[in-house]
């Protein structure tokens, strides 16, 4: 018959010779699944082979024909097996010498339609279908490493997912391989399969898959109970530091040890407060120094006597610093005199030189921190080298001279920019705004806000927050800094807490996940059908981040031994290393997003929210109705269930790619390479200023898990200093929560050029892109 | 004479979201077309300190 001389080509290409036991056994077993439920689902070979008792896997023909099976089946079912075969064969007979494994199925599902078999079949395809993919999945995985391994980044979108990862290095290119196989485990292997279809299709996207039962997005970190406390990165301890270069480069260290643990970023609340003692101790250091000097220059004390004699006053300031927290106020100054008189009289009446030397070296040692500070945030390396952390620094309300000089250096150093002039890309630097302290021009942080302008102006940093919006403000509490709202990177915000206290240290966002909107108004056919999608889709979210988080809860505190060992995140303090981590992370997020809502209300009613009262106000509708349901959930669940306008760096190319495969080019819907993200105006209509803050902000006070809206100025910006003030203002007053001004910054690398070139020639230097000028020319004019 | 610059092209930094990139090289095709069709929303005259926003 056929068997000597029949081929198969496989799903993967390789050739073997027709089996007639493998397709008996395979046929057996379907029909086995029929009658008992052991061998039904993916574990039914195992299951066969335990039942049967069968040790190796080639003496499994043989018991196929066995007893048991002919006992378990009945004759007549056990004999149909054999009659199949013969169907098979004969339709086999006829063919070419080779046939492909999907004609194979074709002849195996005809043959048992023919023998009357349908719940064979059913049982027979369900297998073949779960190895399809399987082999499909593998088949998948090897071509996504192909092209990460093979494609350089300008010819690969999937090496480019964000724009701040280097896809083009050995160790960027392993944490990609890592993410590509983790992404398809989580997909075909943790997720639920209804959700990862959902994900598969692109009704929703699960954000961060690649570290899905690993970790969380990101924390808000309190820096000032890691200084006092000190921590341990797990090499070493690390003592409270005592000079501001120290408090520096510990904030460093403290951002890229957080990043090692965590798949999103990390966020300094309030930079200026928790670094006011570096700057307060600096100056004490300073003026036990400059005593010591004074005496060892006259020469009536020994060095040894001298350095002892600085040691016990700087000791002493030290002490009323940890009491006091600052050093240069009145009462600070007076003390400092007394203890100077205490300990190194002959210095009291050059007290004034002493002092303002001490403020002067303090203020210069400030900005070299955080110059080395900035610098840092963008050399430094973490996870195994292929990405620099994303670090956010929130500043601007401490009015201490030494919070204020904080701030003030740090603005300096981000204006200044890099070695070369270039603009810092981290850290995020986020001004806060609050009435009485930097808005108006007889508050005493005004010039910080002034300088924050000026700087925004030449490197589009910093962004501002607004403490002042009413969702903010509800819950700020004057004297306690935790209540100050902080900003994450790309626009993250985790403020109240059903848990514990509404303070912003200590937590971060667990997971988050976007729902395609224009998708559920593509496939609806009126706006009740739309609610009720809406409805199931926020459901199907829901069950999707509670199942990752009780995932990611199974984790030990073994696992993120900084975040929880160290007790970076609140509710970590007491647990054990093999304890679950649970406990802490019932303080942080839970967030579901969306993408495109100026799409959807294309879809539903014509317009977008930019064009049509009408259209804003079912926007407003539909996203109300989102909060509503976290609100709710927040409540009943007692998590923190909170709703993102999303990012969607990725999402927002990759729903309109699904959609346009599913439903054509729609116009305003589908007809761009991008959907808009989240609740924002399009960015290619045309609007003024005015027009596009007033539609946005009012869906900054209903996405409590963050929200940003930016407006875009032309040209050299840094010319137009009160334009981005009032573009500025114009979204603080419109109570808009994070906001940014974006223009374009071009930088010539040739001669260290920054500020706006657009398709002209350099203004510095006059060479045009990709041309040359002499060499004279740059020299001159660096 | 000696020259400088051939090949080399300038570096646009622009905004992802809340965060910038040194080149809008390294963003994704769909974040590229988003930056290519964004419009300005306000465009002072240039060199007046005084341009109010509409």
């Amino acid at each position: 018959m056929v068997e000597s001389e029949m081929l198969l080509r496989k799903r993967d290409g390789r050739v073997e010779a027709y089996d007639r036991e493998k397709l008996r056994l395979s046929l057996t077993a379907a029909a086995l699944a029929t009658v008992s439920e052991e061998f039904r689902g993916d574990s039914a070979r195992e299951n066969i082979l335990s039942v049967l008792g069968v040790a190796q896997t080639d003496e499994l023909p043989d018991f196929i024909r066995g007893a048991y099976v002919r006992q378990t089946l009945g004759d007549e079912l056990y004999d149909t097996i054999d009659f199949v075969v013969e169907l098979i064969e004969t339709a086999l007979a006829e063919r070419d010498e080779i046939i492909t494994t999907a004609e194979l199925s074709e002849i195996v599902h005809n043959a048992l339609v023919d023998a009357g078999q349908t719940s064979i079949l059913r049982e027979y395809v369900m297998r073949a279908t779960s190895r399809a993919r399987a082999i499909e999945n593998a088949g998948a995985l090897m071509k996504a490493v192909s092209e990460l391994t093979v494609l350089n980044s300008a010819n690969s979108n999937a090496k480019r997912e964000n724009a701040n990862v280097n896809g083009e290095t050995a160790m960027g290119t392993m944490l990609q391989y890592g993410a590509t196989a983790s992404k398809a485990f989580a997909l075909n292997n943790l997720i639920p399969e209804h959700i990862s279809e959902a994900h598969r299709e692109g009704s929703i996207h699960i954000h961060d898959l690649d570290f899905y039962s690993l970790t969380t997005t990101c924390t808000q970190i309190d820096l000032e109970k890691l200084f006092e406390e000190g921590f341990d990165t797990g090499h070493g301890f690390i003592r409270t530091p005592t000079s501001i270069e120290s408090y520096s480069a510990l904030t460093c260290i403290v951002i890229q040890s957080n990043q090692n643990e965590q798949h999103g970023g990390q966020s300094i609340p309030a930079l200026d407060h928790y670094l006011e003692k570096g700057v307060a101790k600096t100056l004490a250091t300073e003026i036990a120094e400059l005593c010591r000097l004074s005496y060892e220059l006259k020469g009536h004390i020994t060095s040894e006597e001298a350095t002892q004699m600085a040691k016990e006053i700087r000791k002493t300031l030290f002490e009323y610093i940890q009491a006091n927290r600052f050093l240069k106020t009145d009462n600070g100054r007076a003390y400092a005199k007394m203890i100077v008189e205490r300990y190194a009289p002959e210095c009291v009446d050059n007290f004034d030189t002493i002092w303002d030397s001490a403020v002067r070296r303090t203020e210069r040692r400030t900005q070299q921190a955080m110059e080395s500070l900035v610098h840092n945030l963008n050399s430094l390396h973490a996870r195994a080298g292929a990405q620099i952390p994303f670090s956010s620094i929130n500043f601007g309300t401490a009015t201490s001279w030494e919070g204020r000089l904080v701030s003030f250096m740090f603005l300096e150093a981000v204006d200044a920019g890099l070695g070369k002039g270039e603009t810092p890309i981290f850290p995020i630097s986020i001004f806060k705004m609050k009435k009485g302290i930097n808005v108006d021009p007889e508050d005493p942080n005004y010039d910080l806000f002034k300088k924050s302008i000026r700087t925004t102006a030449k490197r589009m940093y910093p962004n501002f927050s607004n403490l002042d919006a009413p969702f903010n403000l509800a819950v700020y509490r004057a004297g306690n800094v935790a209540t100050e709202a902080a900003y994450m990177g790309c626009r993250t915000r985790v403020m109240t807490d059903i848990n514990g206290p509404d303070e912003v240290t200590r937590r971060g966002n667990l997971s988050f996940t976007t729902i395609n909107l224009p998708r559920i108004a593509l496939t609806t056919k009126n706006l009740d059908e739309f609610y009720q999608k809406l409805d199931q889709m926020l459901e199907l979210v829901l069950e999707q981040l509670l199942s990752r988080l009780e995932i990611v809860a199974r984790r030990r505190v073994a696992n993120m031994p900084f975040l929880m060992g160290q007790h970076i995140w609140r509710g970590s303090e007491g647990l054990a290393y093999d304890d679950s981590v649970m406990p802490a992370l019932k303080h942080g997020t839970l967030s579901i997003g969306f993408a495109g809502l100026a799409e959807t209300l294309v879809a539903l009613t014509g317009h977008h929210h930019g064009e049509s009262d009408e259209a804003q106000e079912l926007g407003l509708e539909i996203i109300r109705y989102m909060r509503k349901f976290c609100d709710d959930k927040t409540k009943e669940l007692s998590l923190n269930v909170t709703l993102l306008a999303t990012p969607a760096e990725s999402a927002c190319g990759r729903f309109l790619q699904l959609d346009r495969k599913e439903f054509g080019v729609i116009p305003g819907v589908t007809d761009r390479e991008y959907y808009t993200n989240s609740f924002h105006v399009p960015v290619w209509y045309k609007t003024n200023a005015r027009h596009k803050v007033e539609i946005e902000a009012p869906y900054h006070a209903l996405t409590n898990a963050g929200h940003i809206s930016y407006l875009e100025l032309d040209g050299a910006a840094i010319d137009n200093l009160d334009a981005v003030e009032d573009l500025v203002m114009l979204m603080y007053n419109k109570g808009c929560g994070y906001f940014a001004v974006s223009h374009a910054i071009d930088h010539d690398p040739v001669c260290g050029y920054t500020g706006y070139i657009g398709d002209g020639p350099c203004p510095r230097c006059g060479r045009m892109e990709f041309e040359e000028v002499p060499l004279s020319r740059v020299t001159q004019c660096k | 004479m000696q020259t400088v610059g051939k090949g080399v092209g300038f570096h646009r930094i622009r905004r992802v979201t809340g965060y910038l990139t040194g080149d809008v090289k390294f963003m994704n095709n769909a974040k590229q077309a988003e930056v290519r069709e964004r419009v300005k929303h306000v465009t002072p005259v240039s060199k007046q300190p005084q341009a109010k926003v509409v």
